[in-house]
């Protein structure tokens, strides 16, 4: 059967920061989570027409040189069969692939990481690792300790990976995100990102006003300083303060003068 | 004066007149009729003879007398002595009886109602002032300024003449602190003279008071030159917190200068060099007192380094409430030294960082041998040979733009009906008829200055070296375009970003222009450029003209919402703003428009309310710079701000993020600089809709986009 890729997006800004990248999207999903704002792709995948992949290996083609490599994205990705095959013809056009995912297969991804068909693998955390809190984010009933061997999975894998969640008011609390950070100490940075009211899945959570910007900002910084590293450092090879490079400045004019 | 004392009345009385009419003249005054004064007024004015002058005054005076009214006003006057000329065919002589001026009730509206044409204009007493002298400027150069031809194709709208209100002032500015470092700030028509800065904040002080002069003598935009260089000889010695401060200064500067004309911010450029451009490494600096430091520039690479850090610090803070600076634009060119100069990676990740939150960064490519003075939207010079001498006395460097005048390529598109031969004929006639307007306007310009510096620009023919302060014989004439995607439209029958021909067209008629614009430029001597029109009114006006007079056509073609009439034509030769294409496709091709555009171009990628790292923004710069020919990007994100709780947030939202006020107002970039949505209008409104934020990526099924065809021409690239 035909592989179902859903959506195509030539170049991102966004998914892999640091990279420029071509993002495809795989339908359907386990979970439910009432913030998804991707659920015509997870409820309705038949609406949307099926791109040929030859059709995008080909417009890949055209944009060698300018991407660095391709995001599969979904949906949840580890639920289509035929995954491996299509990681494997991607890999075989040269591009770096990052996969991003809920977590729920952690033999599938080591599988993939094994097989060297990921660069970089982005796990959603959707709340602390206690069932009840997991299950309510995720809108389905989660098997924790799946998650945790996921976790662990990446943090063994020698393959570059991150960690985000989307922060809902009304499902999590500021300090269940605290939890949450808690239980990543040690691995790499958890990055929050804030929930979009204009088209969630639950409609309940409809008018449901987002945490804000700066409010964010603040979570974030505690996060960083719980988990012990910055929640976007995974991309760079450099992490930079933010601050005026004055020390190397000065060395550089000492040097010529 | 306006009031009449008793004894005046008394006498009044007394005095025998022909008739008992007062007269409201425009000196505030009442005075008797007097016939003579229509005869005096005919002949200075039209030059007519004697007796028609008379008999015309007569039959005026009858027509008055005869309706019983006890107070005419002088424009009544006017206008029945004009029906007079009209009725004995003496057309010129009405012409030139004419008087500018404007209704009651639109004086009304325009004091109580916003001015949409430029949203850089706010609404108060100074921008009313601003828009009244307008109005009468603009009318004036229409009569006046242009022959009846030209005047006719711009009423028409075959050519937009911009900023005809500013009829007496050249287009725009560009220039070198160093002018001001070394002569100080000693304006013709100021009362006091100011020595050569000694301090920082002087030179700063001295630089916004001579924009504000430079901003009353130009039409547009203020641009200078390596700004962060420049100062660089005044920061040696300050601590870094005192460089913050100084760079804070400036950009409030720029950007609270809504006091000057009009209301209106002093449209600021400031271009900023990471490294020491090439032509001014070896240039003695000048530094306080407006004296040799004894070094050369190339020696204050660390000041000048400082100096952009901070700007760029404070851009990213944004003003007191978080919004981005609409003013001053700071360009950072981007050239092969650039990429040699230790700490470009920082800087880069700096500057990508504000472009991502705040979207203020113009990254501007000078590839190659090539230096460039950016202005206005993006107006740039590049620089010539003999400005490369210039450079070894960078005071010398002051460049002008004298014009813009903008062609509407849809309409020859609605002329030609599809026939190649007469589309190529309209380019060359509009071409031509821009050129008429360019050399007409010269010669006006050169009247006023032939005053000298008691002449009405006398900033301008100051002469503080040996040459006045606008240096005529360098001055660009631009030639712009708006709508090129559409005249190829109705010329092909496709958009240039859905086929490869009609884009290949597209390239082939601005070829065409450039080609033309050199020919002109030997012909006459004269500096005739193309250039990318911002067109933020001219887009929305062309269209409206166009629906009128060729509405068959042009309903097909042009964008957004006709019913709603947010309607306009796609800008200079930009593809659909529509179009989903993904952001290095629309760089690579829009770019390869742009070196045929020599005063400057500039490619948007719209964000939306994305936010992209810093590392990924330096991605995509770098790789504009190695893999295109693209001039110019620049990053738009949309903020919603809170009018209730001052506060700003990401995206375009109806209701505030923080306390879910809903008079809040969107803040995106027009066209070549940021501003609020309200002050739009409403073709920019269109336009807005229909940007592309890099957001679509499904396709309904069954959609009539066959990935067959799309796969085949692919396969035959």
């Amino acid at each position: 059967m035909e592989i179902q890729i859903k959506g195509f997006l030539e170049t991102s800004l966004l998914d892999w920061p640091g990279k420029l990248t071509a993002v495809l999207f795989l339908p359907g999903c386990n979970f439910r989570c009432p913030y998804c704002h991707n659920h015509s792709l997870v409820i309705h995948p038949e609406r949307f027409e099926t791109i040929p992949l030859e059709y995008i290996l080909m417009r890949l083609k055209g944009l060698k040189g300018w991407i660095d490599g391709v995001c599969v994205t979904g949906g949840e990705p580890t639920l289509t069969p035929q995954l491996p095959l299509l990681l494997e013809e991607i890999k075989n056009e040269g591009w770096a692939i990052k996969l991003d995912t809920n977590g729920t297969f952690p033999d599938r991804i080591k599988e993939l990481i094994e097989r060297n068909l990921v660069d970089c693998v982005a796990m959603d955390i959707k709340a602390p690792l206690d069932s009840i809190a997991y299950s309510r984010c995720a809108g389905v009933s989660v098997d924790i300790p799946v998650i945790r061997k996921s976790i662990s999975v990446l943090g063994n894998g020698g393959v570059d990976y991150s960690f985000r969640m989307t922060v809902v008011p009304s499902l999590l609390t500021e300090e269940q995100v605290y939890e949450a950070a808690l239980q990543l100490v040690g691995m790499r940075g958890l990055l929050l990102q804030d929930f979009n009211p204009s088209d969630p899945l639950g409609p309940g959570l409809r008018g449901i006003e987002p945490f804000g910007e700066m409010r964010l900002q603040r979570m974030q910084e505690r996060v960083d300083a719980i988990v012990g590293q910055r929640g976007d450092s995974y991309s760079q090879p450099t992490t930079r303060g933010r601050g005026y490079p004055l020390q190397r400045m000065n060395s550089s004019i000492g040097r010529r003068l | 004066m306006g009031k009449i004392g008793e004894s005046e009345a008394l006498r009044r009385d007394n005095e025998t007149t022909d008739m008992a009419l007062f007269v409201r003249t425009s000196d505030e005054q009442f005075s008797d009729w007097d016939r003579q004064r229509i005869v005096d007024a005919l002949i200075r004015e039209t030059e007519i003879d004697l007796l028609s002058a008379q008999e015309i005054s007569r039959e005026v005076e009858e027509l008055i007398a005869s309706s019983n009214i006890s107070m005419v006003t002088s424009p009544l006057i006017r206008e029945l002595v004009d029906a007079k000329l009209i009725e004995r065919g003496l057309e010129r002589e009405r012409k030139r009886h004419t008087r500018l001026g404007m209704p009651l009730y639109d004086v009304d509206q325009l004091i109580l109602h916003p001015n949409k044409e430029n949203a850089n204009v706010p609404h108060g007493p100074e921008a009313t002032n601003l828009t009244l002298a307008e109005r009468i400027k603009k009318e004036y150069a229409l009569l006046s300024v242009f022959s009846e031809e030209v005047a006719d194709a711009h009423m028409r709208g075959d050519i937009h003449l911009h900023d005809l209100g500013f009829i007496d002032r050249p287009y725009c500015s560009g220039q070198s602190l160093d002018y001001i470092k070394r002569f100080g700030l000693s304006l013709p028509n100021s009362i006091a003279m100011a020595k050569p800065a000694k301090h920082a904040e002087v030179l700063l002080a001295h630089m916004v008071k001579f924009a504000a002069a430079l901003q009353s003598h130009f039409a547009g935009a203020i641009g200078w030159d390596a700004v962060n260089l420049f100062f660089a000889p005044y920061l040696e010695g300050m601590r870094d917190e005192e460089v913050k401060q100084l760079a804070q200064m400036m950009i409030f500067e720029f950007s609270q200068q809504a006091v000057a004309r009009g209301g209106q911010a002093i449209f600021t450029d400031l271009n900023l060099y990471w490294e020491i451009p090439r032509h001014f490494e070896d240039v003695q600096a000048i530094g306080p007192m407006g004296k040799y430091t004894g070094k050369t520039y190339s020696q204050y690479e660390h000041e000048a380094q400082r100096f952009a850090w901070f700007l760029f610090e404070v851009f990213r803070e944004g003003d007191g409430s978080g919004r981005p600076f609409f003013f001053p634009k700071p360009l950072v060119h981007i050239t092969e030294k650039f990429f040699g100069t230790l700490g470009h990676g920082d800087f880069l990740h700096h500057i990508c960082e504000v472009a991502s939150e705040k979207g203020n960064t113009y990254f501007v490519f000078d590839r190659g041998e090539t230096a460039k003075v950016s202005e206005c939207c993006r107006l740039s010079f590049k620089l010539e040979a003999s400005d490369l001498e210039d450079a070894k006395q960078p005071w010398k460097m002051r460049y002008c733009a004298l014009q813009n005048v903008t062609l509407n390529l849809p309409r020859i598109g609605y002329l030609s009906g599809g026939d190649d031969r007469i589309l190529f004929e309209k380019v060359q006639e509009f071409m031509d008829m821009a050129v008429r307007a360019h050399l007409e306007k010269k010669v006006f310009i050169e009247k006023l200055l032939s005053h000298g510096e008691n002449g009405p620009l006398a900033l301008l023919a100051m002469k503080r070296d040996e040459s006045p302060y606008l240096r005529m014989h360098r001055a660009s004439y631009l030639i712009g375009m708006v709508g090129l995607n559409e005249l190829v439209q109705i010329h092909t029958g496709k958009q240039m970003s859905v086929s490869k021909e009609a884009f290949k067209f597209g390239l082939k008629v601005i070829a065409h222009m450039k080609l033309l614009a050199d020919q002109l430029s030997r012909r006459y001597g004269m500096h005739f450029v193309l250039e990318q029109t911002p067109a933020e009114s001219t887009a929305y006006r062309f269209a409206k003209l166009d629906l009128q007079y060729h509405w068959q056509k042009a309903q097909r073609v042009i964008k957004g919402d006709i019913p709603r009439g947010e309607i306009y034509y796609t800008n200079s030769t930009y593809l659909n703003n529509g179009a989903v294409m993904n952001p290095i496709e629309r760089v690579r091709q829009e770019g390869l428009f742009h070196p045929l555009i020599e005063a400057g171009a500039l490619t948007h990628i719209w964000l939306g309310e994305a936010k992209p790292s810093r590392e990924s923004l330096a991605n995509f710069v770098i790789k504009t710079f190695t893999q295109t020919q693209n001039d110019q990007i620049a990053f738009s994100p949309e903020f919603t701000t809170c009018n209730s709780c001052n506060r700003t947030s990401r995206g375009l939202a109806e209701i505030c993020g923080y306390c879910g006020s809903r008079d809040v107002d969107g803040i995106t970039r027009i066209t070549g600089y940021f501003t609020r949505i309200s002050s739009w209008n409403k073709g920019k409104i269109g336009e807005l809709h229909d940007r592309y934020r890099n957001q679509g990526f499904l396709r309904a099924e069954g959609g009539n986009r066959g990935y067959e065809g799309e796969m085949a021409e692919l396969v035959s690239v």
